[in-house]
């Protein structure tokens, strides 16, 4: 038998964390880790690796990505997946070409018709590239899906 | 209660602020703000930066009226609990988000007619909004997110790829 799929679950603070608990029933049963920024907001959250924010400044960035990578070392995870923002790409290029990591991402709901930054960085190395929005799919290549939106 | 919310967004919202504290100033409306990284603090409302996330959702649970930028967490947890919702975007012109993609969010909810989220455009329409909003006697009807389930399946369908 195989085992288990571990995930690793990446998001930055605000309303990509709030997306991320609304889809925390998909990975119920998987064991799993949350990487996410260090706020208030997020601070109670069990199970959590914590990094400063990135965009913070340049050391902020390289300490932030340093962390990123010890934890993905350490953790393994077969599968990554994002709800954004940002801090979703040091994740998935060290998961996909160190790691062979499988990637999943969800461009958040604020992206009606316009892609975000993120999304754009990680679509030619992500597996299963989701959208909110049908008409962002015209943005997109053919290996972007629209199934549906939380909001 | 009403309550305000701006969100985790690094640059602030005073716009909003500044006028539903005047709006507070001048009527009997109980109103509790999330003021989050804007520089004006109310002098008539009852406010704070941040909170952890489950007090933010203890606190849209029990109000009567959320009034909110134009967020997406914040419009995910109102249509959960049937909690109305009066939106204002951020505009990039005041300096108050990189883009002016919240306006776009407006105008997608707008056009699909969503019950009890309404959209005002400029900080002026705001008090009559609320008036509006707290006539309603009708509550909303908390709905299934299909769009939600649509995405957990697609999700865990992808995991278990491989595994049988």
């Amino acid at each position: 038998m195989k085992k288990t799929k571990k995930i690793g679950l990446v998001c930055s603070a605000g309303g990509h964390y709030t997306e991320m608990l609304q889809l925390w029933e998909a990975f119920e049963e998987y064991p799993k880790f949350l990487l996410t920024y260090r706020e208030v907001t997020t601070k109670d959250q069990k199970g959590a690796y914590f990094v400063e924010n990135i965009f913070r400044g340049p050391l902020a960035f390289i300490k932030g990505v340093g962390r990123i990578f010890m934890i993905l070392l350490k953790e393994r995870p077969d599968i990554l997946f994002s709800t954004g923002s940002e801090i979703a790409a040091p994740a998935f290029y060290f998961g996909k070409f160190l790691f062979g990591t499988k990637l999943i991402y969800l461009e958040c709901s604020a992206q009606v018709f316009l892609p975000s930054l993120t999304g754009r960085c990680v679509y030619p190395i992500t597996d299963l590239f989701l959208v909110q929005w049908e008409p962002l799919l015209r943005k997109y290549g053919p290996k972007a899906k629209y199934v549906g939106g939380l909001i | 209660m009403i309550f305000v919310t701006v969100g985790n967004h690094y640059q602030g919202f005073d716009r909003l602020i500044k006028k539903v504290d005047e709006i507070a100033s001048r009527t009997s409306y109980d109103i509790l703000i999330q003021k989050g990284y804007s520089r004006y603090c109310p002098q008539s409302a009852r406010y704070f930066d941040f909170v952890p996330i489950q007090t933010a959702m203890d606190y849209i649970r029990t109000s009567e009226l959320v009034i909110s930028h134009a967020g997406i967490g914040t419009i995910i947890l109102c249509k959960e609990h049937g909690i109305p919702l009066i939106l204002l975007p951020r505009k990039k012109k005041y300096g108050e988000h990189g883009t002016d993609h919240q306006v776009e969010i407006v105008k997608a909810i707008e056009e699909r007619r969503d019950d009890y989220i309404f959209v005002v455009y400029e900080e002026d329409q705001l008090e009559g909004k609320i008036a509006e909003v707290l006539t309603i006697k009708q509550k909303p009807v908390p709905r299934v997110n299909m769009g939600r389930a649509n995405l957990i399946n697609t999700i865990r369908a992808f995991i278990q790829e491989g595994e049988r």
